[in-house]
């Protein structure tokens, strides 16, 4: 059975619908309660490493923003994809589970300004101290100029 | 009664390398016990500038993350574009591209071992491979015209190509560094003195590198054979196979002769390279135009796994482009292992995991003490275009 394979049996009813976007790549919409009994499931027994958590906003219009969790394991991509509303995204903390997860959602939570929940350091990362408060850099609707 | 603690800021200004991160240690006597760490002291905002401009320009922005190993960025990206366009580079630019990123890899593991010397104190180790890693600077120059930032990707190919001087001159280099490494890898396992500052400190088992979701050479040197070129080959690796590089002790020696055994490795595989170059054209044909789209891009840099997240709505610009690091994944391990060793090994731990700041560090804000804090785009261009006038 190859990686991804054995991905979808660990994640077995708890994902909506299911992408493979190009060959060694397979895409879980799971929705946002469901995120950490996914996560909890590939990290017992492991399947891969988390290599990095994507911010996707959807502009005013669409009303939505995405939060991509990457996981690979050799050539094998697979990513849990959750759709949040953009007026109040919020999202639990994969830290309970994934340690170093930790850097990937601080920097999620300043750019996005989607709120992660039970996050163990809630401090910036790259944002400086002075920077204005909710002002997200990474929202489609934020100039920057 | 809990005793207050004791915290001691370590930078920004170069905790480790000439480079801003800034580190808060709690300690207890000369003993660590608490580290959490602070960025963003070189962010330029890149991920947000890409969305304003068009796949070509993206091209010398992104090579521009790092000033180290600036064309693996480039690399990354470029296949990413052509996966998403339905295009391949021809076999002769893929493998130039290969050759190119691997004397990446000779400069920047040789800029890492000076720096990590002069961290240990061996300024003599410092001065020798940064003497030594010019030869592959002039390579670079020789092959590319620059030093850094050696622009040797287009979307589609690449624009250098090689004539059988430049393949003699490149051999020729080889063969010195070849034997400079080997008394390198001599000297960082044999020398006392050294291996008091590497032996057994920051250890790293195979369990805690999974644990802290270590990368690159770093998590090699705990045993774990994991490295892109031959786990997902990409470009010209799966003409040309590398060998895993790993050692089992997960110390700061241990990343000492990973990188340098690598470096061994590295030279084999050009050597081939160089031997049996595909001949053909250099590029292919590139729309302006990318089609809609998500895709995936990753590849091994001298530090780790280096991934893109390339989007495209259908434009001639990105949607959105994620960049992950190799630097953000293994800077979790330094707060990690710092607990419980001394305060004096900080810096040679930090310099262990190879940080490259201004990879990690993408937003264009320059902190100030007048009143903005704030630099737009337009007017750090207007400031370096005023600084430079004025300087003539």
């Amino acid at each position: 059975m190859n990686a991804l394979e054995q991905a979808r049996t660990l994640l077995e009813g708890q994902v909506l619908a299911w992408t493979e976007p190009e060959t060694d790549r397979l895409d879980a919409e799971v929705s946002p309660e469901n995120l950490l009994a996914a996560v909890t499931a590939l990290a017992n027994p492991t399947w891969g490493y988390l290599v990095a958590i994507t911010g996707l906003d959807g502009g005013a219009e669409a009303g939505t923003m995405q939060v991509l969790y990457h996981f690979c394991s050799g050539p094998h991509v697979l990513t849990l994809r959750v759709t949040l509303p953009r007026n109040r995204p919020m999202i639990s903390s994969v830290c309970g589970v994934i340690p170093y997860g930790s850097v990937f959602e601080r920097e999620l939570a300043e750019m996005f300004g989607i709120d992660v929940r039970h996050a163990p350091d809630a401090s910036r990362l790259f944002l400086p101290d002075d920077w204005p408060e909710a002002v997200y850099p990474l929202r489609k609707d934020t100039r920057l100029d | 009664m809990e005793q207050e603690r004791f915290t001691i800021p370590i930078g920004p200004q170069h905790p480790a390398l000439k480079e801003p991160g800034h580190f808060i240690f709690t300690v207890d006597g000369e003993i660590v016990t608490g580290a959490s760490v602070r960025l963003g002291y070189a962010h330029r905002g890149i991920e947000k500038a890409v969305e304003s401009r068009n796949w070509v320009q993206n091209l010398y922005l992104l090579e521009r993350i790092c000033g180290i190993c600036s064309h693996i960025h480039a690399m990354a990206y470029c296949l990413g574009v052509e996966k998403l366009a339905g295009v391949t580079a021809p076999p002769r630019a893929q493998a130039i591209r290969v050759l190119v990123a691997e004397l990446e890899r000779i400069h920047s593991h040789l800029l890492w071992l000076g720096v990590a010397a002069h961290q240990a104190g061996f300024e003599t180790l410092f001065m020798y491979s940064w003497r030594d890693r010019e030869t592959v600077m002039e390579i670079l120059e020789t092959l590319t015209g620059n030093r850094v930032n050696y622009s040797a990707n287009i979307l589609g190919g690449v624009k250098v190509d090689l004539d059988q001087q430049i393949i003699e001159t490149i051999l020729h280099g080889l063969t010195f560094l070849e034997g400079r490494i080997h008394f390198y890898l001599e000297l960082v396992s044999g020398d006392q003195v050294f291996l008091q500052r590497t032996r057994g400190i920051g250890i790293a088992t195979q369990a805690q590198a999974e644990r802290l979701g270590l990368t690159g050479p770093t998590t090699r040197a705990s045993g774990i054979g994991r490295d892109l070129r031959a786990d997902a080959p990409y470009a010209a690796y799966l003409d040309y196979p590398i060998r895993i590089v790993t050692e089992q002790e997960g110390d700061l020696e241990a990343r000492f002769k990973v990188r340098l055994k690598e470096l061994l490795e590295t030279i084999r595989l050009i050597r081939l390279l160089l031997d049996s170059l595909p001949d053909g054209e250099l590029k292919s044909r590139m729309p302006r135009r990318i089609h809609a789209g998500e895709t995936i891009s990753r590849v091994e840099a001298p530090r780790g796994e280096l991934f893109y997240f390339i989007a495209s709505n259908g434009g001639d610009q990105p949607a959105r482009i994620k960049v992950r690091t190799p630097t953000l994944s293994n800077m979790a391990s330094v707060t990690a292992l710092a607990v419980g060793l001394h305060l004096a090994d900080m810096p040679m731990l930090l310099t262990g995991v190879d940080p490259c700041f201004s990879c990690n560090d993408r937003l264009m804000t320059v902190r100030n003490t007048g009143e903005s804090s704030i630099w737009t785009w337009e007017k750090l261009r207007h400031y370096g275009i005023e600084y430079y006038r004025k300087r003539e």
